[in-house]
């Protein structure tokens, strides 16, 4: 191919910054941390863990074009276009994609894929099953020939080595001719339809396959992907549904921030929230403890939930501080902060109640209650629902299977777990309200669109509008016909106590709620101000009656700090202490003739006493006891939450833009540089220069000529062909020899091109 | 957005605006499923439970209307889990079916194996059941029938009783419409009740429960069991009989502590079924003396656990229940569900009044403190004696004396719990007591007096809770009752909503003595009372001039 580089590096040189940005972003693992030159980079996106991360980013047909790649070995791009069953347009847009990933690059002798792409996509879900082709194949006439030339038992046999993938054992001998050929097997390898490989192995070649399946590395086209079964949906009716369960999804989220702010669960041991504390929670939230556990890590994962000590001193469940500035926040606000915590979390409550492998059942909040591409399923599964056009909706009974196999095409080499990843999805979807009958919301296509502030009024429009009244009843209730605006829902709650939450709250006056309002500094006129200002209808006179008979008995019993107190039947000794010019540091108060308090400690007051002359006694504790209304706990919000995480698009931008600048740099200094080799003053490379000059060498083909260190200590150099460097080992072609042999990566202290002086 | 009159609530309430348009037709959608909870004046509140939608399925609604109607009406949008709850419930009830087979006789059927298979495998049942006929059949002991539907229900799949009833022995019975004719809503709870075969009909107080009944016999034309809470509503009925049907009073016995006759229609107390001597129940060969082809049960909110087990075995048989309230302080409206049946007919007391059938009511709490000696004998004295002190404080005999003196020559009732104190007030009053200790016929004559105005006062204890009915009273000033029950509110009330003259507005005075437990059960009825509708003020003993 005219346009071919000599290493993948070229190319990525050749790239634009557009390019380059668009693999970084593609494959984040190669920017971090930023590579020096494009030879690093390029030798990055060779290792095994890069590409293999890579492969599984792969739609069916992209890994079926790669596959095909593997199997032909280097060519051109029609070449490539014939032999994938598949529309040609397709398969382009494909290869385009592989490329731009640099799973396969533009050689001078054709396409071809990464080295380590072959050996990584091996057996992987989503491939043909044919083995890369020979070095030197025959021409495919010669193949069909010999195969038409076959006897019937040594097609069959051909065949079920092909289904089989491709290598088989076998006791034949491996040098026969077609005369001598005694068993199938010997027939086969005669006609060079097998080849062997040692070991009584044989390989069915590529070419073979091909040939064998008409030419295509398929028989069956891969292009078609497995539309959604789908029906028809209002979508007014979808929004409505989905507004009305992001109120509900509010609703828990507040309940249950609120309790556990009073009455906070304690962390299991093992971190995670006890099944009692689960089961607690669904109670509270009125529904079964697989919602619960939905909720309370909806909470987590939106950064409103952490742990830290709760009122016994032990490690407890607590909301975050950042849930006094949420509560604040507009309902629509509110649901996008659990929305965004929701999109970006790997958390599969599903799992909870189930078992794992030892038989122990999940609990909710545990730090191993994750699944590493959770967060990546659930997206796709909302990209193709939103996908969908406006009013189309998933179809009930059929829909999710149909989503399973669209995934399976979509991702083909993510199959565990995946139907269940699915099946929650969508249900924690339906629960937090972005779907609504099995389709998207309005405000989830505006969100996945990244139109934030658009998915956040469209919200805003679907939910209930906040209403400034309540309905004033003579059963002591007051119903609010609606959400309550913030400010008079806090009120309305600190005079009367909820009896029924949903769309509408129901509150109920009593004697002590009342006294409540008291205690919080409110007068009875205050009261009765407020309460005809902010409700609809008359004061029923009942309610009226209870706040004044409430204040008539408020404050008839007063209760004051004393750390201890002084009893005597004998007013004028208790006089005497009082008016003691020593005794004023002591804080002594006359509550009854016969009573002093002190602000002082029982065990100091007691010296104290004892030194003024008097004679005490302490009396025995009975027992009195101070409750006081806990103020609600809060944990410190975790320093990196991952909503945080997720409003880093932009950052995550520039820091590509920083990285690609670096590499041009790196690449400008190159000619200033020995190619390829860092050196250190002792004149050996770095270990990073040798693993780059080692991967380029393994990608072109090349031999090199490696300096390294003998049992003695002192560097010989040896001229070798590098074939893989895996776990800290260079196998590589010795060709004087024409064996393999091993080297360990930190023994190789130079790297340098064959045809150099050193 | 929709502009419904309902807001359907995430912990299953449905709170209904009522000064909304649409008030009106949306109570009507919702009543067959949900249970009125309480009816303020500005928002009611229906609550849906099993037992309430399963009443629904009974009477032929399916999951599909009632989603329906809560989507037709709810303002905002409903709570997905409730819906998908509600299609649940609804589709627990009439899997299984009890049925008559020709050769195997009672058998309990089911569309649904995997149902039949997990009531099979229950504890509750085992020893109901006879042998597998097929797959979907099990045959049933007859005499269980009544036991296997509560067991049924408490496993959370009640069964459809399709088995069918006897006709009993006949005797003809016609109603005797002259001057007066069945009210409309009487009719439609008769011909819902007939339809349904068995089942209880809520009606409120003096709303004529007992010409619905009546009207079911003249249907049923056959001879009838009557059950009643005591013997002065026995009279009450059988007077009633004689008067509105074609029944003579020799056609009608009564069996009570004083007299045991059985006649084609027999009026029979709970008190005397639920007898025990010895260990065993005397007269409970009564209900197997004839052929009763009908069985009515008054006030079944009241009805003993004893009369649930005779029930039990009486599931062949028509029964009716009759009843202001399926409220019931012990919670077992489960039984009455399974036992007598399901909700039939129901139609809220608010409504009824709005018709001109009942009175309406002014209900006022008069409150006395107590003084100051009296309040340091309450602090101090035994919890179960404080109830006792504070409601019978002298203060109130005051207090009633100067509100009868108020009302003038109004017929006014005074009831109370403790017979010292009724007989202190009586004193007070110069009006005669009526308690358990008085003689029927006593106490007829003075109920008779009463009613026809030659008694203006009267002082009665909780023997004038039930259905005995006093049309002619006007006020009624309660001192004292049975702590904060919430039905006997609903009585009380009751003696004083019978219609009377036009225009009438019934006082019903409740006097509580402050800062006591007295006051704590006040307002635990009051608060029955405000949820029924009545608007009711509070004021001090000193302020009522």
């Amino acid at each position: 191919m005219a346009t071919g580089h000599r290493s993948l590096a070229d190319q990525l040189r050749s790239w634009s910054d557009e390019r380059l940005a668009r693999l970084l972003h593609d494959r984040p693992d190669l920017a971090t941390p930023a590579p020096s030159d494009s030879a690093q980079l390029a030798s990055r996106a060779a290792t095994r863990s890069s590409v293999l991360r890579t492969l599984d980013l792969l739609t069916r047909l992209e890994l079926s074009v790669l596959d095909a790649l593997v199997v032909v070995g280097p060519t051109s791009r029609e070449a490539l276009l014939g032999i994938v069953h598949a529309d040609p347009a397709e398969v382009g847009a494909a290869l385009d994609r592989l490329v731009d990933l640099a799973l396969a690059w533009e050689a001078e002798t054709g396409l071809r894929p990464l080295t380590g792409v072959v050996e990584a996509l091996a057996g992987s879900p989503g491939t043909s099953g044919l083995r890369p082709s020979s070095a030197e194949p025959a021409p495919p006439e010669t193949i069909a020939a010999a195969v038409e030339a076959l006897s019937e038992p040594a097609r069959a046999l051909l065949l079920h080595v092909l289904d089989q993938g491709g290598e088989a054992r076998t006791e034949a001998r491996t040098h026969v001719s077609v005369a001598d050929a005694r068993t199938p097997a010997e027939e086969l390898l005669a006609r060079r339809l097998l080849t062997p490989r040692g070991g009584g192995t044989v390989v069915l070649p590529g070419e073979v396959g091909l040939v064998l399946r008409g030419g295509r590395t398929t028989t069956t086209p891969i292009d078609p992907r497995p539309t959604l079964l789908t029906s028809e949906r209002d979508q007014a009716l979808v929004d409505r549904g989905a507004a009305g369960a992001a109120h509900e999804a509010l609703h828990h989220v507040e309940v249950l921030l609120e309790e556990w702010g009073v009455r906070p669960p304690s962390v299991l041991r093992g971190g995670g929230l006890a099944v009692r504390d689960l089961k607690g929670a669904a109670q509270l939230l009125q529904t079964d403890p697989v919602a619960a556990a939905f909720w309370v890590e909806l909470a987590y994962a939106a950064g409103l939930l952490g742990h830290g000590l709760g009122p016994e001193g032990d490690l407890a469940w607590l909301p975050t501080t950042a849930v006094d500035a949420w509560i604040e926040e507009s309902p629509a606000h509110r649901w996008r902060t659990l929305v965004s915590g929701w999109l970006v979390s790997n958390r599969v409550p599903g799992q909870v109640g189930r078992r794992d492998g030892a038989g122990k059942a999940w609990n909710a909040l545990t730090s191993e209650l994750t699944a590493p591409h959770q967060a990546e399923t659930r997206r796709m599964v909302l990209d193709e629902l939103a996908a969908l056009p406006e009013g189309t909706t998933l179809a009930a009974a059929t829909g999710p299977a149909s989503l399973v196999e669209r995934l399976a095409w979509l991702r083909p080499r993510r199959p565990r777990g995946r139907t269940d990843q699915i099946g929650w999805a969508l249900a924690e979807g339906e629960r937090l309200g972005v779907l609504g009958l099995g389709g998207a919301s309005t405000p989830l296509r505006l969100l996945l669109d990244g139109e934030t502030d658009a998915a956040v009024e469209a919200l805003a429009a679907a939910l209930p509008e906040p209403v400034d009244h309540v309905l004033l009843q003579a059963d002591l209730t007051a119903v609010a016909p609606g959400p309550l605006e913030p400010t008079v829902a806090r009120r309305v709650q600190l005079l009367a106590d909820v009896e029924s939450r949903g769309s509408a709250t129901v509150y109920r006056f009593g004697a002590s709620s009342v006294r409540r309002g008291l205690d919080a500094g409110w007068t009875p006129a205050e009261i009765h101000a407020f309460l005809a200002s902010v409700s609809r209808t008359p004061v029923p006179q009942p309610l009226t009656y209870l706040v004044d008979d409430a204040a008539r008995t408020f404050g008839t019993v007063r209760v004051g700090h004393a750390e201890s107190f002084l009893r005597a039947d004998d007013e004028t000794a208790l006089t005497e202490l009082l008016h003691h010019p020593r005794a004023a540091s002591l804080g002594l108060r006359r509550l009854a003739p016969t009573v002093l308090i002190s602000t002082t400690p029982v065990d100091v007051l007691l010296q104290r006493l004892r030194e003024l002359g008097a004679a005490p006694v302490v009396e025995a504790p009975d027992g009195t006891v101070h409750i006081a209304r806990p103020e609600p706990l809060r944990s410190r919000t975790r320093e990196t939450t991952p909503v945080a995480a997720a409003r880093g698009a932009a950052r995550e931008t520039a820091r590509i833009t920083a990285v690609i600048a670096g590499l041009r740099a790196g690449d400008r200094a190159l000619p200033v540089r020995p190619p390829a080799t860092a050196v250190d003053p002792r004149g050996r490379s770095t270990p990073s220069a040798t693993l780059t000059a080692l991967r380029e060498a393994i990608e072109s083909g090349t031999s090199v000529v490696i300096g390294v260190i003998g049992d003695d200590g002192l560097p010989t150099d040896r001229t070798v062909e590098p074939m893989s460097v895996e776990g800290g080992r260079l196998t590589a072609l010795d060709p004087r020899t024409e064996t393999l042999r091993a080297f360990a990566v930190h023994r190789i202290v130079s790297v340098r091109p064959a045809g150099d002086a050193p | 957005m929709n502009d419904g009159p309902l807001i359907v609530q995430s912990d299953k309430t449905l709170l209904l605006e009522v000064d909304h348009e649409d008030a009106a037709a949306c109570r009507k959608a919702i009543a067959p499923f949900a249970e009125l909870e309480r009816s303020p004046e500005h928002v009611h509140t229906y609550r849906l439970t099993p037992l309430g939608l399963w009443n629904a399925r009974a009477a032929g609604h399916d999951a599909e209307q009632v989603v329906d109607t809560l989507l037709t009406y709810s303002r905002y949008a409903v709570p997905h889990a409730l819906l998908v709850d509600v299609a649940e419930t609804m589709a627990r009830y009439g899997r299984l079916r009890l049925e008559k087979h020709p050769v195997h006789g009672l058998v309990l059927a089911s569309s649904d194996r995997p149902v039949l298979e997990e009531v099979l495998r229950a504890k509750k049942v085992a020893g109901m059941l006879g042998e597998r006929l097929d797959p979907d059949t099990v045959a049933v002991h007859p005499s269980e029938r009544g036991n296997l539907k509560q067991a049924l229900l408490k496993l959370g799949w009640p069964a459809e009783d399709f088995a069918g009833y006897v006709d009993g022995e006949a005797h003809a019975i016609d109603l005797d419409p002259e001057g007066w004719s069945l009210r409309p809503y009487q009719a439609e709870a008769v011909d819902s009740f007939w339809h349904g075969g068995s089942g209880v009909v809520v009606l409120p107080c003096g709303a004529g429960k007992t010409l619905v009944g009546a009207a079911a016999m003249a249907q049923a034309r056959a001879t009838t069991l009557i059950l009643v809470t005591n013997t002065v509503s026995a009279r009450q009925w059988k007077d009633e009989l004689v008067r509105r049907t074609s029944l003579t009073a020799d056609e009608i016995g009564e069996y009570s502590g004083t007299s045991k006759e059985i006649r084609p229609v027999t009026i029979a107390t709970y008190q005397v079924l639920t007898t025990r001597r010895k260990g065993v129940y005397p007269h409970l060969e009564l209900l197997d003396a004839r052929d009763w082809g009908l069985i009515v049960y008054d006030e079944v909110h009241l009805l003993p656990a004893p009369i649930f087990r005779m029930t039990a075995d009486l599931q062949a048989r028509r029964r009716l229940g009759l009843t202001a309230t399926l409220v019931r302080e012990d919670g077992r409206e489960g039984d009455v569900f399974s036992l007598i049946g399901p909700k039939r007919y129901d139609a809220p007391w608010k409504d009824i009044e709005a018709q001109g059938w009942i009175a309406p009511a002014d209900c006022v709490e008069v409150r006395v403190s107590l003084p100051e000696s009296e309040r340091l004998v309450y602090a101090t004295a035994e919890p179960d004696e404080r109830y006792r002190l504070a409601a019978c404080t002298h203060h109130k005999v005051d207090v009633v004396r100067s509100l009868v003196e108020q009302h003038g020559d109004a017929p006014t009732l005074v009831i109370g719990q403790y017979l010292d104190q009724l007989d202190e007030l009586a004193t007070a009053l110069d009006a005669p007591v009526i308690s358990g200790d008085t003689k029927v016929a006593e106490r007829q004559r003075l109920f008779d007096a009463f009613r026809s105005g030659e008694i203006r006062r009267l002082v009665v204890s909780k023997v004038a809770n039930f259905s005995i009915d006093l049309p002619s009273a006007e006020v009624a000033i309660q001192v004292s009752g049975s702590y904060g029950s919430r039905q006997e509110e609903a009585q009380r009330l009751g003696r004083l909503l019978r219609p009377g003259r036009d225009g009438k507005v019934a006082r019903f005075y409740t006097v509580v003595a402050r800062d006591t437990v007295d006051a704590d059960f006040a307002a635990h009825r009051q608060r029955f009372l405000a949820e029924q509708g009545y608007a009711y003020r509070i004021v001090d003993a000193a302020d009522l001039g």
